[in-house]
């Protein structure tokens, strides 16, 4: 096994917010040297709560530590042309620089493709941006919620003739920053092998559009717009019923025979004896009434004991908990899910949620806890740029770093 | 300049959504995906249109039989000749077959193994049985995507499916680059359950940090305060009365731009409405006005106001006005065209665009077994005898 990660030697300038903070993590978390570079005051996600203990403050920021894990953190002011010019020379050794400024707003800067391409030709810039860098939506403004909105997300969600429901987390971000870091990984590739670079230009509202599964296959199928369905899965296998002491997930794609048996032995199968529902199509048409009389069945039951028989006859049934329930989940913890992060300064350990694989020869693991405001700002400038202490003072004293 | 991962073959077992949307970005970018399948999988559906096709496009097919002695070695073989085998059994199938990492490494000591299962490949529920929504039930998603009472009102889809598809192509990648560097390959043992656990976000550190319990969102916004922030109902299209927008207002002069382009209106200037903080404890009177506008008014025509004046809103927008209309995703050419033999159809495009290689969406998706002859002839040299005894003893299937 590596000592190193996966990415060791991978050297990354983050100059995102937060709409995109996680694309530059997922690297960050497999051995990049993500370094943060943060205007004065800080990157936006410091300001948005929740805080620790509820004490607002940009180092107590769980929504910045959500998202910067295993970064380091600079202050530099890239509106100041030494700034810019500061950001450039840190540029000529990068691999990869990942932004989300508005479109133009880099070249405004002077530090558009262009200039970073002219300056370090093996650089890699990812833009994510709400709609990409092009088309008559390119200056529109969205938050995470106004694209769901736009990408198809939120349309889909809820109850016919109710509102659209919206999800937990910032889904849209989300999507959009594991194909910017999938984007980044294949231009990466792509410059190893051909020697020339590259730059990303990624909608997030595409991004959101291409992460829900079945409405635009359903458009070019049959020209219809899928409607909410509640919480039937479009596919028709899946709904939410309700037991004695909460929700669980029905699922009709296991072995049919087994579960009409059980069903049966205890009186509540109706008409689901019926030898058509041996056929899952029918199954598929018959989905409201087959679910009616199940629902009818699990009523009395709890979950636990409901989901245990139904997993040992391998019934893909679930039981629909909160996200409390993931900390105390075995399997999590059994396979070291939730890892041990320690802050030195506030002299506490918090528990985080870990990477979404396990790699065996190079793991995900955590490397740093997610930096203090401009934590490294010297420590980078002096190692990765050689600048001394009498000017390290001299552009802090300038408001420059 | 060629596509990026040009040169590189992907050994695909994957099947149902996750795992073929993982080797799908990998062939959008120039990796040749070769699927191992059987005759008769099971109906998910024609792959020359909607979802399969979406799906499966830019792959290749062969049909092996891997209850075969002769067909699991001529996979072994393919392995033998592949960067990468990916697959979303359980554990145990891969070993049974000895197409596991341990053994793979023998054939090819750089050998990269991703099995994408639903729980993982170790743990006490390793052999639990889940698809997208269950797991989407498992972590928290269902129960907190609902109505104003706590009903469960979601997911219409599984999200899990399209995450664990990512968290599995960025996986590759990134074995990929580890192996270019230094030609050590690995095992990843992808759970998607913690997939989709690791993009729940910052709750999950509210939840262990402040041990605080997690209530639906609703329509607070989960990035800092802001109101209005909902969907609002705007007026009719035609006899289509499901027409909403989406309305996000974080800062005082988002407000004050809201204010100037509803006509502002006398009761802006309540005192129940001065600052963010009140607006948001009287959001629902504020969002009771706000649709009063938004209720005469097409969607279209609101969210076009609106942007013009540096507000954020969008229509919500369905199947419809997503692919038919959003002039967005159509002049960036979102929806990809592939020709068929009855015209043209769409699928889902990549939603960044490289520079210099905007990859490929070059074919639709493939008939089981349509590529036998390439991949049995060109990739591993059999004759056209020896392909022919192969399915005379069905180890291959025609």
């Amino acid at each position: 096994m590596s000592q190193n990660g996966a990415l060791a030697g991978l050297k990354v300038l983050d100059l995102t917010d937060h709409r995109a903070e996680l694309c530059s993590r997922l690297l960050a978390d497999m051995g990049a040297d993500v370094i943060k570079i943060e205007p004065p005051g800080g990157s936006s996600s410091r300001r948005i709560g929740p805080f620790l203990d509820d004490v607002p403050h940009h180092d107590r920021s769980l929504f910045n530590w959500f998202y910067n894990l295993n970064k380091r953190s600079i202050i530099l002011d890239l509106s100041r042309p030494r700034g810019a010019e500061i950001l450039l020379a840190l540029a000529r050794s990068a691999d990869v620089v990942v932004e989300s400024f508005a479109p133009g707003r880099l070249a405004a800067l002077k530090l558009g493709w262009e200039r970073l391409h002219g300056e370090n030709p093996a650089l890699v810039l990812c833009s994510l941006t709400p709609f990409g860098q092009t088309g008559p939506y390119r200056d529109f403004t969205a938050d995470d919620t106004v694209l769901t909105a736009l990408g198809g997300m939120l349309y889909v969600n809820g109850y016919p003739g109710h509102p659209p429901v919206r999800p937990l987390g910032l889904q849209a971000y989300h999507s959009a920053a594991y194909f910017g870091a999938i984007a980044t990984m294949i231009a990466i590739l792509g410059r190893d092998a051909s020697g020339e670079s590259q730059w990303i230009d990624l909608s997030m509202q595409a991004a959101t559009a291409a992460a829900v599964e079945h409405v635009a296959s359903s458009y070019f199928e049959r020209a219809e717009a899928e409607p909410r369905r509640g919480t039937l899965h479009w596919s028709r296998y899946f709904r939410v019923a309700k037991c004695r002491d909460g929700y669980i997930m029905h699922c009709s794609l296991g072995d049919w025979t087994s579960l009409i048996e059980w069903v049966k032995s205890e009186g509540k199968a109706d008409d689901l004896v019926a030898p058509e529902y041996d056929q899952v199509l029918y199954r598929y048409l018959m989905a409201e009434h087959l679910f009616d009389v199940l629902d009818e069945w699990v009523r009395a039951y709890r979950r636990d004991e409901l989901i245990e028989r139904a997993q040992l006859l391998r019934q893909p049934y679930a039981t629909v908990r909160p996200p409390e329930a993931l900390f105390d989940d075995e399997q999590l913890a059994a396979r070291g899910f939730f890892v041990e992060v320690e802050h030195p300064e506030l002299g506490r350990r918090f528990r985080y949620p870990g990477g979404p694989y396990l790699f065996n020869g190079t793991p995900w693991r955590v490397y740093r806890r997610p930096p203090l405001l401009g934590e490294h700002t010297g420590e980078v400038l002096r190692d990765s740029l050689g600048i001394e202490t009498g000017e390290l003072d001299a552009l802090a004293a300038e408001g420059i770093i | 300049m060629a596509l990026p991962l040009e040169g590189v073959r992907v050994l695909d077992f994957t099947w149902v959504v996750a795992g073929p949307v993982a080797t799908r970005i990998l062939a959008d970018h120039g990796a040749e995906v070769v699927k191992i399948e059987r005759k008769n999988p099971p109906p998910l559906g024609n792959r020359k249109l909607g979802l399969q096709c979406d799906l499966h496009r830019g792959k290749i097919s062969a049909a092996i039989n891997m209850s075969h002695p002769k067909g699991l070695e001529l996979a072994r073989r393919l392995a033998a000749k592949s960067d990468l085998v990916m697959d979303n059994f359980s554990a145990r199938v891969m070993r049974t077959w000895g197409m596991d990492y341990e053994s793979l490494r023998e054939l090819k000591p750089d050998i990269i193994c991703i099995s994408m299962s639903g729980l993982g490949h170790t743990g006490p529920r390793s052999s639990y049985v889940s698809y997208g929504p269950t797991l989407q039930a498992l972590t928290g998603y269902t129960l907190l995507m609902a109505e104003r009472d706590g009903t469960p009102a979601g997911y219409g889809y599984s999200y899990a499916d399209m995450c664990g598809g990512y968290t599995g192509a960025l996986a590759a990648l990134i074995a990929l680059y580890h192996k270019r560097r230094t030609g050590e390959g690995q095992f990843i043992d992808l759970s998607q359950f913690e997939g989709v656990t690791a993009v729940v976000g910052p709750a999950l550190l509210d939840i262990a940090v402040n041990g605080r319990t997690q209530s639906p969102p609703l329509w607070n916004s989960q990035e800092g305060p802001a109101a209005p922030h909902n969907v609002y109902r705007c007026a009719p299209d035609g006899a289509d009365d499901d027409r909403w927008i989406a309305i996000a207002v974080h800062t005082e002069a988002e407000w004050q731009r809201l204010v100037k382009v509803i006509g502002s209106p006398p009761w802006a200037n309540d005192a129940k409405f001065r600052t963010l903080y009140l607006r948001m404890r009287n959001r629902e009177q504020l969002d009771a006005h706000v649709s009063r506008w938004t209720r005469e008014r097409r969607a279209e025509e609101a969210m076009t106001a609106l942007q013009a004046a540096g507000v954020s809103a969008g229509i919500v927008s369905n199947g419809v006005d997503m692919c038919a209309r959003d002039p967005q995703l159509k002049e960036r050419g979102f929806w990809a065209p592939l020709a068929t033999r009855q015209g043209t159809t769409h699928v889902t495009g990549i939603p960044f665009k490289l520079s210099a290689t905007p990859g490929a969406i070059r074919t639709l998706g493939p008939e089981v077994g349509q590529d036998n002859d390439y991949i049995l002839g060109e990739i591993l040299g059999l004759s056209k005898a020896e392909r022919d005894e192969m399915i005379a003893c069905e180890a291959v299937w025609p």
